[in-house]
Protein backbone atom coordinates (compact mmCIF):
# COMPACT_ATOMS: atom_id res chain seq x y z
CA UNK A 1 0.00 0.00 0.00
CA UNK A 2 1.10 3.59 0.66
CA UNK A 3 4.71 4.06 1.69
CA UNK A 4 5.52 6.12 4.81
CA UNK A 5 6.46 9.22 2.85
CA UNK A 6 3.10 9.07 1.05
CA UNK A 7 1.24 8.87 4.37
CA UNK A 8 3.21 11.87 5.62
CA UNK A 9 2.34 13.80 2.47
CA UNK A 10 -1.33 12.86 2.94
CA UNK A 11 -1.33 14.10 6.54
CA UNK A 12 0.48 17.34 5.60
CA UNK A 13 -2.03 17.92 2.81
CA UNK A 14 -5.09 17.34 5.02
CA UNK A 15 -3.65 19.52 7.79
CA UNK A 16 -2.86 22.28 5.30
CA UNK A 17 -6.34 22.14 3.74
CA UNK A 18 -8.11 22.09 7.12
CA UNK A 19 -6.13 25.01 8.57
CA UNK A 20 -6.39 27.05 5.36
CA UNK A 21 -10.15 26.51 5.14
CA UNK A 22 -10.67 27.51 8.77
CA UNK A 23 -8.61 30.68 8.36
CA UNK A 24 -10.39 31.56 5.12
CA UNK A 25 -13.86 31.10 6.63
CA UNK A 26 -12.93 33.35 9.55
CA UNK A 27 -11.40 36.14 7.48
CA UNK A 28 -13.60 35.59 4.44
CA UNK A 29 -16.80 36.24 6.40
CA UNK A 30 -16.26 39.94 7.19
CA UNK A 31 -14.68 40.48 3.76
CA UNK A 32 -17.60 38.84 1.91
CA UNK A 33 -20.08 40.72 4.11
CA UNK A 34 -18.46 44.02 3.25
CA UNK A 35 -18.41 43.17 -0.47
CA UNK A 36 -22.07 42.11 -0.39
CA UNK A 37 -23.28 45.28 1.37
CA UNK A 38 -20.99 48.14 0.45
CA UNK A 39 -21.71 50.81 -2.09
CA UNK A 40 -18.04 51.86 -2.06
CA UNK A 41 -16.15 52.33 -5.33
CA UNK A 42 -13.31 50.28 -3.85
CA UNK A 43 -15.52 47.25 -4.14
CA UNK A 44 -14.65 46.44 -7.75
CA UNK A 45 -10.95 46.85 -7.04
CA UNK A 46 -11.09 44.45 -4.10
CA UNK A 47 -13.26 42.00 -6.04
CA UNK A 48 -10.77 41.98 -8.91
CA UNK A 49 -7.85 41.45 -6.51
CA UNK A 50 -9.60 38.53 -4.84
CA UNK A 51 -10.42 36.94 -8.19
CA UNK A 52 -6.80 37.19 -9.45
CA UNK A 53 -5.80 33.67 -8.32
CA UNK A 54 -8.54 32.32 -10.60
CA UNK A 55 -6.73 33.52 -13.70
CA UNK A 56 -3.04 33.82 -12.75
CA UNK A 57 -0.70 30.86 -13.16
CA UNK A 58 0.02 29.70 -9.59
CA UNK A 59 3.74 30.10 -10.32
CA UNK A 60 3.28 33.87 -10.64
CA UNK A 61 1.67 34.06 -7.22
CA UNK A 62 4.29 31.69 -5.80
CA UNK A 63 7.13 33.73 -7.29
CA UNK A 64 6.00 36.98 -5.65
CA UNK A 65 5.32 35.26 -2.34
CA UNK A 66 8.82 33.79 -2.46
CA UNK A 67 10.26 37.27 -2.96
CA UNK A 68 8.18 38.60 -0.05
CA UNK A 69 9.26 35.75 2.22
CA UNK A 70 12.97 36.06 1.37
CA UNK A 71 15.13 37.75 4.06
CA UNK A 72 15.21 40.97 2.01
CA UNK A 73 11.46 40.88 1.23
CA UNK A 74 8.90 42.77 3.40
CA UNK A 75 7.55 39.69 5.22
CA UNK A 76 10.95 37.98 5.52
CA UNK A 77 12.57 41.15 6.86
CA UNK A 78 9.84 41.51 9.49
CA UNK A 79 10.14 37.92 10.71
CA UNK A 80 13.91 38.21 10.84
CA UNK A 81 13.69 41.48 12.79
CA UNK A 82 11.31 39.84 15.26
CA UNK A 83 13.68 36.93 15.63
CA UNK A 84 11.15 34.47 14.16
CA UNK A 85 12.11 31.56 11.93
CA UNK A 86 11.86 32.14 8.17
CA UNK A 87 8.46 31.50 6.58
CA UNK A 88 9.84 30.43 3.22
CA UNK A 89 10.01 26.64 2.90
CA UNK A 90 7.93 26.19 6.09
CA UNK A 91 4.45 24.80 6.68
CA UNK A 92 3.11 28.24 7.71
CA UNK A 93 4.45 29.71 4.51
CA UNK A 94 2.32 27.16 2.70
CA UNK A 95 -0.71 28.14 4.77
CA UNK A 96 -0.30 31.79 3.74
CA UNK A 97 0.19 30.85 0.09
CA UNK A 98 -2.81 28.50 0.02
CA UNK A 99 -5.00 31.03 1.79
CA UNK A 100 -4.31 33.62 -0.90
CA UNK A 101 -4.62 31.04 -3.67
CA UNK A 102 -7.98 29.68 -2.44
CA UNK A 103 -9.43 33.02 -1.31
CA UNK A 104 -11.88 33.48 -4.23
CA UNK A 105 -13.27 29.97 -3.74
CA UNK A 106 -14.35 30.89 -0.22
CA UNK A 107 -15.24 34.58 -0.58
CA UNK A 108 -17.40 34.31 -3.69
CA UNK A 109 -19.92 31.73 -2.41
CA UNK A 110 -20.17 33.63 0.90
CA UNK A 111 -20.65 36.94 -0.90
CA UNK A 112 -23.41 35.50 -3.12
CA UNK A 113 -25.14 34.01 -0.16
CA UNK A 114 -24.97 37.25 1.88
CA UNK A 115 -26.17 39.31 -1.07
CA UNK A 116 -29.27 37.15 -1.43
CA UNK A 117 -30.33 37.71 2.20
CA UNK A 118 -33.34 39.97 2.63
CA UNK A 119 -32.13 43.15 4.29
CA UNK A 120 -35.51 43.60 5.90
CA UNK A 121 -35.19 40.38 7.87
CA UNK A 122 -32.10 41.77 9.55
CA UNK A 123 -33.89 45.04 10.24
CA UNK A 124 -36.77 43.17 11.83
CA UNK A 125 -34.30 41.20 13.95
CA UNK A 126 -32.78 44.49 15.14
CA UNK A 127 -36.18 45.92 16.08
CA UNK A 128 -36.80 42.72 18.03
CA UNK A 129 -33.76 43.45 20.19
CA UNK A 130 -30.99 41.50 18.45
CA UNK A 131 -27.60 43.27 18.37
CA UNK A 132 -25.23 42.84 15.42
CA UNK A 133 -23.48 39.63 16.60
CA UNK A 134 -26.78 38.18 17.68
CA UNK A 135 -28.26 38.96 14.24
CA UNK A 136 -25.31 37.28 12.58
CA UNK A 137 -25.62 34.06 14.54
CA UNK A 138 -29.42 33.89 14.71
CA UNK A 139 -30.33 35.01 11.19
CA UNK A 140 -27.37 35.37 8.80
CA UNK A 141 -25.57 32.13 9.65
CA UNK A 142 -28.59 29.79 9.52
CA UNK A 143 -29.80 31.38 6.27
CA UNK A 144 -26.31 31.15 4.72
CA UNK A 145 -25.72 27.49 5.57
CA UNK A 146 -25.48 26.49 1.93
CA UNK A 147 -23.05 29.33 1.19
CA UNK A 148 -20.80 28.22 4.07
CA UNK A 149 -20.92 24.58 3.02
CA UNK A 150 -20.01 25.48 -0.56
CA UNK A 151 -17.25 27.85 0.57
CA UNK A 152 -15.75 25.32 2.98
CA UNK A 153 -15.83 22.44 0.50
CA UNK A 154 -14.46 24.43 -2.42
CA UNK A 155 -11.75 26.01 -0.27
CA UNK A 156 -10.76 22.61 1.09
CA UNK A 157 -10.83 20.82 -2.25
CA UNK A 158 -8.96 23.58 -4.04
CA UNK A 159 -6.20 23.54 -1.41
CA UNK A 160 -5.93 19.74 -1.80
CA UNK A 161 -5.18 20.18 -5.49
CA UNK A 162 -2.62 22.95 -5.15
CA UNK A 163 0.74 22.46 -6.87
CA UNK A 164 2.40 25.50 -8.38
CA UNK A 165 2.36 27.79 -5.36
CA UNK A 166 3.60 25.01 -3.09
CA UNK A 167 6.39 24.15 -5.45
CA UNK A 168 7.58 27.77 -5.49
CA UNK A 169 7.42 28.61 -1.79
CA UNK A 170 7.33 25.29 0.03
CA UNK A 171 9.87 23.19 -1.68
CA UNK A 172 9.60 19.51 -1.07
CA UNK A 173 10.45 18.79 2.56
CA UNK A 174 8.86 15.47 3.64
CA UNK A 175 6.69 15.83 6.77
CA UNK A 176 6.89 19.63 6.54
CA UNK A 177 6.01 20.93 3.12
CA UNK A 178 5.66 17.86 0.93
CA UNK A 179 2.00 17.63 -0.11
CA UNK A 180 0.20 14.99 -2.20
CA UNK A 181 0.37 16.75 -5.53
CA UNK A 182 4.15 17.07 -5.17
CA UNK A 183 4.49 13.48 -3.98
CA UNK A 184 2.69 12.37 -7.15
CA UNK A 185 5.06 14.47 -9.24
CA UNK A 186 8.05 12.87 -7.51
CA UNK A 187 6.72 9.36 -8.12
CA UNK A 188 6.22 10.10 -11.79
CA UNK A 189 9.70 11.61 -12.06
CA UNK A 190 11.09 8.42 -10.49
CA UNK A 191 8.93 6.32 -12.87
CA UNK A 192 7.07 4.80 -9.88
CA UNK A 193 3.76 4.68 -11.73
CA UNK A 194 2.04 2.30 -9.31
CA UNK A 195 2.53 4.65 -6.35
CA UNK A 196 1.63 7.64 -8.49
CA UNK A 197 -1.57 5.86 -9.51
CA UNK A 198 -2.58 5.13 -5.92
CA UNK A 199 -2.24 8.76 -4.91
CA UNK A 200 -3.65 10.22 -8.10
CA UNK A 201 -6.67 7.94 -8.19
CA UNK A 202 -7.24 8.53 -4.48
CA UNK A 203 -7.21 12.28 -5.00
CA UNK A 204 -9.49 11.98 -8.01
CA UNK A 205 -12.08 9.91 -6.17
CA UNK A 206 -11.92 12.05 -3.01
CA UNK A 207 -12.39 15.25 -5.02
CA UNK A 208 -15.30 13.76 -6.95
CA UNK A 209 -16.99 12.63 -3.73
CA UNK A 210 -16.54 16.06 -2.14
CA UNK A 211 -18.11 17.81 -5.13
CA UNK A 212 -20.91 15.24 -5.24
CA UNK A 213 -21.70 16.10 -1.63
CA UNK A 214 -22.13 19.81 -2.33
CA UNK A 215 -24.12 19.38 -5.50
CA UNK A 216 -26.29 16.79 -3.75
CA UNK A 217 -26.81 19.08 -0.74
CA UNK A 218 -27.56 21.98 -3.06
CA UNK A 219 -30.25 19.97 -4.80
CA UNK A 220 -31.82 18.89 -1.53
CA UNK A 221 -31.69 22.47 -0.33
CA UNK A 222 -33.53 23.71 -3.40
CA UNK A 223 -36.12 20.97 -3.06
CA UNK A 224 -36.66 22.05 0.54
CA UNK A 225 -37.20 25.60 -0.56
CA UNK A 226 -39.74 24.65 -3.19
CA UNK A 227 -41.72 22.55 -0.72
CA UNK B 1 -46.83 61.59 24.19
CA UNK B 2 -44.68 61.28 21.11
CA UNK B 3 -42.69 64.35 20.17
CA UNK B 4 -40.61 64.41 17.05
CA UNK B 5 -38.53 66.79 15.05
CA UNK B 6 -36.73 64.70 12.46
CA UNK B 7 -34.55 65.68 9.53
CA UNK B 8 -33.04 63.33 7.00
CA UNK B 9 -31.27 64.10 3.74
CA UNK B 10 -31.03 61.30 1.24
CA UNK B 11 -29.58 61.64 -2.23
CA UNK B 12 -32.96 62.10 -3.90
CA UNK B 13 -35.24 62.83 -0.99
CA UNK B 14 -35.52 65.15 1.97
CA UNK B 15 -37.54 64.37 5.07
CA UNK B 16 -38.46 67.06 7.53
CA UNK B 17 -41.07 66.04 10.07
CA UNK B 18 -42.26 67.80 13.18
CA UNK B 19 -45.20 66.61 15.21
CA UNK B 20 -46.58 65.86 18.62
CA UNK B 21 -49.12 63.07 19.02
CA UNK B 22 -50.75 61.40 22.02
CA UNK B 23 -49.00 58.33 23.43
CA UNK B 24 -51.95 56.07 22.85
CA UNK B 25 -54.26 55.06 20.02
CA UNK B 26 -53.76 54.59 16.31
CA UNK B 27 -52.14 57.47 14.44
CA UNK B 28 -52.54 57.08 10.69
CA UNK B 29 -49.68 58.42 8.59
CA UNK B 30 -51.49 59.41 5.43
CA UNK B 31 -50.39 60.87 2.11
CA UNK B 32 -49.79 60.13 -1.56
CA UNK B 33 -47.22 57.48 -2.49
CA UNK B 34 -43.65 58.72 -2.49
CA UNK B 35 -44.37 61.43 0.09
CA UNK B 36 -42.02 59.88 2.66
CA UNK B 37 -44.40 57.96 4.91
CA UNK B 38 -42.23 54.85 4.97
CA UNK B 39 -39.06 56.88 5.40
CA UNK B 40 -40.62 58.64 8.40
CA UNK B 41 -41.48 55.28 9.93
CA UNK B 42 -37.97 53.96 9.31
CA UNK B 43 -36.46 57.10 10.82
CA UNK B 44 -38.60 56.64 13.94
CA UNK B 45 -37.52 53.00 14.22
CA UNK B 46 -33.86 54.02 13.89
CA UNK B 47 -33.38 52.21 10.58
CA UNK B 48 -32.28 55.34 8.71
CA UNK B 49 -28.77 56.26 9.76
CA UNK B 50 -28.19 59.96 9.27
CA UNK B 51 -31.47 61.00 10.86
CA UNK B 52 -31.00 64.15 12.91
CA UNK B 53 -33.16 66.05 15.35
CA UNK B 54 -34.99 64.79 18.39
CA UNK B 55 -37.48 62.08 19.16
CA UNK B 56 -39.04 61.12 22.44
CA UNK B 57 -41.56 58.34 22.93
CA UNK B 58 -43.51 58.46 26.18
CA UNK B 59 -40.70 60.37 27.92
CA UNK B 60 -37.92 58.11 26.61
CA UNK B 61 -35.38 59.95 24.50
CA UNK B 62 -34.63 57.97 21.34
CA UNK B 63 -32.86 60.68 19.44
CA UNK B 64 -31.18 63.88 20.61
CA UNK B 65 -27.92 65.75 20.21
CA UNK B 66 -26.14 62.77 21.68
CA UNK B 67 -25.54 59.39 20.09
CA UNK B 68 -28.91 58.04 18.85
CA UNK B 69 -30.31 55.05 20.67
CA UNK B 70 -29.60 51.85 18.68
CA UNK B 71 -32.53 50.13 16.98
CA UNK B 72 -32.20 47.07 19.20
CA UNK B 73 -32.39 49.27 22.31
CA UNK B 74 -35.51 51.19 21.26
CA UNK B 75 -38.11 48.51 21.87
CA UNK B 76 -39.96 49.44 18.74
CA UNK B 77 -42.22 46.91 17.05
CA UNK B 78 -42.31 47.06 13.26
CA UNK B 79 -44.69 45.32 10.87
CA UNK B 80 -43.57 45.92 7.29
CA UNK B 81 -45.57 45.65 4.11
CA UNK B 82 -43.81 42.35 3.52
CA UNK B 83 -44.01 40.29 6.74
CA UNK B 84 -40.32 39.19 6.64
CA UNK B 85 -40.73 36.16 8.85
CA UNK B 86 -37.54 34.20 9.50
CA UNK B 87 -37.81 31.26 7.09
CA UNK B 88 -35.52 29.00 9.14
CA UNK B 89 -37.63 29.27 12.27
CA UNK B 90 -41.03 27.74 12.98
CA UNK B 91 -43.99 30.03 13.55
CA UNK B 92 -43.64 29.56 17.29
CA UNK B 93 -39.90 30.34 17.21
CA UNK B 94 -40.63 33.39 15.08
CA UNK B 95 -43.16 34.58 17.66
CA UNK B 96 -40.67 34.21 20.49
CA UNK B 97 -37.63 35.68 18.69
CA UNK B 98 -38.03 39.12 20.25
CA UNK B 99 -39.52 37.95 23.53
CA UNK B 100 -36.49 35.71 24.22
CA UNK B 101 -34.28 38.77 23.94
CA UNK B 102 -36.18 40.89 26.46
CA UNK B 103 -34.10 41.68 29.51
CA UNK B 104 -37.16 41.27 31.67
CA UNK B 105 -40.34 39.88 30.13
CA UNK B 106 -43.43 40.98 31.99
CA UNK B 107 -45.65 38.24 33.31
CA UNK B 108 -48.94 39.97 32.68
CA UNK B 109 -48.91 39.53 28.92
CA UNK B 110 -50.98 36.45 28.19
CA UNK B 111 -49.15 34.74 25.32
CA UNK B 112 -51.85 32.12 24.76
CA UNK B 113 -54.54 34.76 24.71
CA UNK B 114 -52.62 36.89 22.20
CA UNK B 115 -51.94 33.93 19.91
CA UNK B 116 -55.58 32.97 20.17
CA UNK B 117 -56.84 36.44 19.35
CA UNK B 118 -54.51 36.54 16.34
CA UNK B 119 -56.03 33.23 15.27
CA UNK B 120 -52.69 31.55 14.62
CA UNK B 121 -52.59 28.77 17.22
CA UNK B 122 -53.05 26.09 14.56
CA UNK B 123 -49.91 27.30 12.76
CA UNK B 124 -47.41 27.21 15.64
CA UNK B 125 -45.43 24.17 14.47
CA UNK B 126 -45.49 25.14 10.78
CA UNK B 127 -42.76 27.03 8.90
CA UNK B 128 -43.43 30.39 7.19
CA UNK B 129 -43.00 28.88 3.72
CA UNK B 130 -46.41 28.12 2.28
CA UNK B 131 -48.49 30.22 4.69
CA UNK B 132 -50.91 32.75 3.24
CA UNK B 133 -50.12 36.47 3.22
CA UNK B 134 -52.77 37.17 5.86
CA UNK B 135 -51.43 34.45 8.15
CA UNK B 136 -47.86 35.71 7.78
CA UNK B 137 -48.91 39.26 8.55
CA UNK B 138 -50.74 38.21 11.72
CA UNK B 139 -47.66 36.25 12.82
CA UNK B 140 -45.47 39.28 12.15
CA UNK B 141 -47.82 41.38 14.29
CA UNK B 142 -47.73 38.79 17.08
CA UNK B 143 -43.94 38.59 16.90
CA UNK B 144 -43.67 42.37 17.27
CA UNK B 145 -46.17 42.54 20.15
CA UNK B 146 -44.67 39.65 22.15
CA UNK B 147 -41.43 41.64 22.34
CA UNK B 148 -43.42 44.17 24.40
CA UNK B 149 -42.65 47.25 22.33
CA UNK B 150 -43.33 50.75 23.61
CA UNK B 151 -44.35 51.87 20.12
CA UNK B 152 -45.74 49.84 17.23
CA UNK B 153 -45.08 50.89 13.64
CA UNK B 154 -47.08 49.37 10.78
CA UNK B 155 -46.14 50.10 7.19
CA UNK B 156 -49.09 49.44 4.86
CA UNK B 157 -49.58 45.98 6.34
CA UNK B 158 -52.54 45.24 4.08
CA UNK B 159 -51.19 46.40 0.75
CA UNK B 160 -49.52 43.14 -0.26
CA UNK B 161 -52.70 41.10 0.31
CA UNK B 162 -55.46 40.13 -2.09
CA UNK B 163 -58.88 41.71 -1.65
CA UNK B 164 -60.44 38.90 0.43
CA UNK B 165 -57.56 38.56 2.90
CA UNK B 166 -57.30 42.34 3.06
CA UNK B 167 -60.94 42.63 4.13
CA UNK B 168 -60.53 39.84 6.70
CA UNK B 169 -57.38 41.28 8.24
CA UNK B 170 -58.94 44.75 8.25
CA UNK B 171 -61.95 43.55 10.25
CA UNK B 172 -59.52 41.93 12.67
CA UNK B 173 -57.27 45.00 12.99
CA UNK B 174 -60.24 47.30 13.64
CA UNK B 175 -61.02 45.50 16.89
CA UNK B 176 -57.52 44.39 17.76
CA UNK B 177 -55.62 47.68 17.45
CA UNK B 178 -58.06 49.60 19.63
CA UNK B 179 -57.32 47.23 22.51
CA UNK B 180 -53.56 47.62 22.41
CA UNK B 181 -52.19 49.82 25.13
CA UNK B 182 -49.28 51.35 23.22
CA UNK B 183 -49.21 54.06 20.56
CA UNK B 184 -49.42 52.78 17.00
CA UNK B 185 -48.28 54.50 13.81
CA UNK B 186 -50.06 53.11 10.81
CA UNK B 187 -48.83 54.10 7.35
CA UNK B 188 -51.41 53.99 4.59
CA UNK B 189 -52.48 55.72 1.42
CA UNK B 190 -56.04 54.43 1.66
CA UNK B 191 -58.62 56.84 3.08
CA UNK B 192 -60.77 53.85 3.93
CA UNK B 193 -58.10 52.45 6.24
CA UNK B 194 -57.71 55.89 7.85
CA UNK B 195 -61.45 56.16 8.44
CA UNK B 196 -61.71 52.69 9.87
CA UNK B 197 -58.65 52.51 12.08
CA UNK B 198 -57.33 55.89 13.06
CA UNK B 199 -57.82 58.00 16.17
CA UNK B 200 -55.19 60.51 15.09
CA UNK B 201 -54.00 61.61 11.72
CA UNK B 202 -50.63 62.76 10.46
CA UNK B 203 -50.76 64.15 6.93
CA UNK B 204 -47.66 64.10 4.78
CA UNK B 205 -46.67 65.57 1.46
CA UNK B 206 -43.25 65.95 -0.20
CA UNK B 207 -41.35 64.69 2.81
CA UNK B 208 -43.03 67.08 5.22
CA UNK B 209 -45.69 66.66 7.88
CA UNK B 210 -48.32 69.16 6.77
CA UNK B 211 -50.91 68.58 9.48
CA UNK B 212 -51.42 66.38 12.49
CA UNK B 213 -53.84 65.93 15.37
CA UNK B 214 -57.05 64.10 16.20
CA UNK B 215 -58.75 62.61 13.18
CA UNK B 216 -61.78 64.92 13.40
CA UNK B 217 -59.58 67.93 13.93
CA UNK B 218 -57.40 67.25 10.87
CA UNK B 219 -60.22 66.08 8.61
CA UNK B 220 -62.33 69.09 9.55
CA UNK B 221 -59.89 71.82 8.53
CA UNK B 222 -61.66 73.52 5.63
CA UNK B 223 -58.50 75.28 4.49
CA UNK B 224 -56.22 72.33 5.14
CA UNK B 225 -54.19 70.48 2.59
CA UNK B 226 -56.56 67.52 2.64
CA UNK B 227 -59.58 69.72 1.90
CA UNK B 228 -57.92 70.90 -1.28
CA UNK B 229 -57.45 67.39 -2.53
CA UNK B 230 -60.26 65.43 -4.07
CA UNK B 231 -60.16 62.84 -1.32
CA UNK B 232 -61.48 65.06 1.53
CA UNK B 233 -63.92 63.13 3.67
CA UNK B 234 -65.67 63.11 7.03
CA UNK B 235 -65.97 60.27 9.48
CA UNK B 236 -69.18 59.94 11.45
CA UNK B 237 -69.69 57.45 14.25
CA UNK B 238 -73.07 55.90 14.95
CA UNK B 239 -74.80 52.66 15.78
CA UNK B 240 -77.11 50.37 13.87
CA UNK B 241 -80.72 51.26 14.61
CA UNK B 242 -83.21 48.71 15.84
CA UNK B 243 -85.90 49.90 13.44
CA UNK B 244 -85.14 49.24 9.82
CA UNK B 245 -86.89 50.10 6.58
CA UNK B 246 -87.16 47.43 3.90
CA UNK B 247 -83.96 47.19 1.85
CA UNK B 248 -82.15 49.76 4.00
CA UNK B 249 -79.85 49.90 6.98
CA UNK B 250 -80.51 52.73 9.42
CA UNK B 251 -77.73 54.22 11.45
CA UNK B 252 -78.37 56.48 14.42
CA UNK B 253 -75.68 59.14 14.63
CA UNK B 254 -77.47 61.33 17.16
CA UNK B 255 -81.14 61.40 18.31
CA UNK B 256 -82.49 63.12 15.19
CA UNK B 257 -79.72 62.31 12.76
CA UNK B 258 -80.50 58.94 11.20
CA UNK B 259 -78.71 57.93 8.02
CA UNK B 260 -80.09 55.33 5.65
CA UNK B 261 -77.90 53.15 3.48
CA UNK B 262 -78.90 50.56 0.90
CA UNK B 263 -78.67 47.10 2.49
CA UNK B 264 -75.78 45.38 0.75
CA UNK B 265 -76.52 42.10 2.50
CA UNK B 266 -73.96 42.30 5.30
CA UNK B 267 -75.58 41.34 8.59
CA UNK B 268 -75.20 43.88 11.37
CA UNK B 269 -76.26 43.39 14.96
CA UNK B 270 -78.66 46.10 16.03
CA UNK B 271 -76.93 48.54 18.38
CA UNK B 272 -73.39 47.74 17.18
CA UNK B 273 -71.02 50.66 16.72
CA UNK B 274 -70.09 51.61 13.17
CA UNK B 275 -68.23 54.36 11.37
CA UNK B 276 -69.34 56.05 8.16
CA UNK B 277 -67.04 57.65 5.65
CA UNK B 278 -68.66 60.43 3.65
CA UNK B 279 -66.74 62.13 0.85
CA UNK B 280 -67.04 65.89 0.88
CA UNK B 281 -67.87 65.95 -2.81
CA UNK B 282 -70.84 63.64 -2.20
CA UNK B 283 -72.53 66.22 0.04
CA UNK B 284 -74.53 69.02 -1.57
CA UNK B 285 -76.52 71.79 0.13
CA UNK B 286 -80.11 73.13 -0.21
CA UNK B 287 -81.69 76.06 1.54
CA UNK B 288 -85.12 74.40 1.55
CA UNK B 289 -85.92 70.78 2.14
CA UNK B 290 -86.28 69.10 -1.26
CA UNK B 291 -89.36 66.94 -1.70
CA UNK B 292 -89.64 63.69 -3.66
CA UNK B 293 -85.91 63.17 -4.16
CA UNK B 294 -84.12 59.89 -4.81
CA UNK B 295 -81.47 60.93 -2.35
CA UNK B 296 -82.01 58.97 0.85
CA UNK B 297 -80.31 61.24 3.29
CA UNK B 298 -81.38 64.86 3.47
CA UNK B 299 -80.63 66.17 6.91
CA UNK B 300 -80.84 69.55 8.59
CA UNK B 301 -77.47 71.06 9.45
CA UNK B 302 -75.88 74.38 10.37
CA UNK B 303 -72.89 75.92 8.59
CA UNK B 304 -70.03 76.32 11.05
CA UNK B 305 -67.18 77.30 8.75
CA UNK B 306 -66.52 78.27 5.16
CA UNK B 307 -63.14 77.96 3.50
CA UNK B 308 -61.61 81.41 3.23
CA UNK B 309 -60.52 80.84 -0.36
CA UNK B 310 -62.05 78.77 -3.12
CA UNK B 311 -59.77 76.10 -4.54
CA UNK B 312 -60.07 75.10 -8.19
CA UNK B 313 -63.53 76.66 -8.31
CA UNK B 314 -64.80 74.71 -5.31
CA UNK B 315 -65.37 75.79 -1.76
CA UNK B 316 -65.20 73.57 1.31
CA UNK B 317 -67.94 74.06 3.88
CA UNK B 318 -68.07 72.58 7.36
CA UNK B 319 -71.47 71.68 8.79
CA UNK B 320 -72.73 70.66 12.16
CA UNK B 321 -75.44 68.03 12.46
CA UNK B 322 -76.35 67.82 16.13
CA UNK B 323 -72.70 67.80 17.14
CA UNK B 324 -71.51 65.62 14.23
CA UNK B 325 -69.13 67.28 11.84
CA UNK B 326 -69.71 66.95 8.11
CA UNK B 327 -67.77 68.41 5.17
CA UNK B 328 -69.37 69.51 1.94
CA UNK B 329 -67.51 70.52 -1.19
CA UNK B 330 -69.63 72.60 -3.57
CA UNK B 331 -68.82 74.91 -6.42
CA UNK B 332 -67.82 78.40 -5.42
CA UNK B 333 -70.47 79.71 -7.82
CA UNK B 334 -73.25 77.91 -5.89
CA UNK B 335 -71.87 79.11 -2.58
CA UNK B 336 -72.11 82.69 -3.82
CA UNK B 337 -75.54 82.24 -5.40
CA UNK B 338 -76.98 80.77 -2.20
CA UNK B 339 -75.18 83.46 -0.15
CA UNK B 340 -73.99 80.86 2.31
CA UNK B 341 -72.61 82.10 5.61
CA UNK B 342 -71.65 80.84 9.03
CA UNK B 343 -74.64 80.10 11.31
CA UNK B 344 -77.02 79.55 8.42
CA UNK B 345 -79.33 76.50 8.63
CA UNK B 346 -79.26 74.33 5.51
CA UNK B 347 -80.18 70.86 4.34
CA UNK B 348 -77.31 68.54 3.56
CA UNK B 349 -78.00 66.05 0.80
CA UNK B 350 -75.71 63.07 1.22
CA UNK B 351 -75.49 61.32 -2.10
CA UNK B 352 -73.57 58.35 -0.81
CA UNK B 353 -71.88 57.17 2.33
CA UNK B 354 -69.93 54.04 2.98
CA UNK B 355 -70.35 51.98 6.05
CA UNK B 356 -66.91 50.95 7.19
Amino acid sequence: MLVESDLMALSTTLRLAAITTTILLLFGTPLAWWLARTGSRMRSVIEALIALPLVLPPTVLGFYLLLAFSPSGPIGATTTALGLPSIAFSFWGLVIGSAIYSLPFVVQPLQNSFASLERQQLEVAATLGAGSFDRFFSVVLPLSKMGYLTAAVLGFAHTLGEFGVVLMIGGNIPGETQVLSIAIYDHVEALEYTQAHRLAAGLLIASFLILLIIYGANRRFHLMKIR
Amino acid sequence: MIEASLQLNKSNFKLSAEFKLPGRGVSAVFGPSGCGKTTLLRAIAGLEPGTRGSLSVNAEQWLSEKEPRAVEERRVGVVFQNPSLFPHLSVEENLHYGRKRLKKASKDIDIKELIHSLGIEYLLSRYPDGLSGGEKQRIALGRALLAEPTLLLMDEPLSALDQTSKEKLMLFLEKFLQNIDIPIFYVTHSSEEVARLANNLLLMNNGRVIDHGSIHGVLGRVDGELSRSDSAFSVIEGHISSTQLPGLISINCSPNTVLQLPDSGTRYQSGSEVRLRIRARDVSLCLEQPKRSSILNILPAVITELAAEPHNGSRMIKLDMEGRQLLSKISDYSAQQLKLQVGQPVFAQIKSASLI
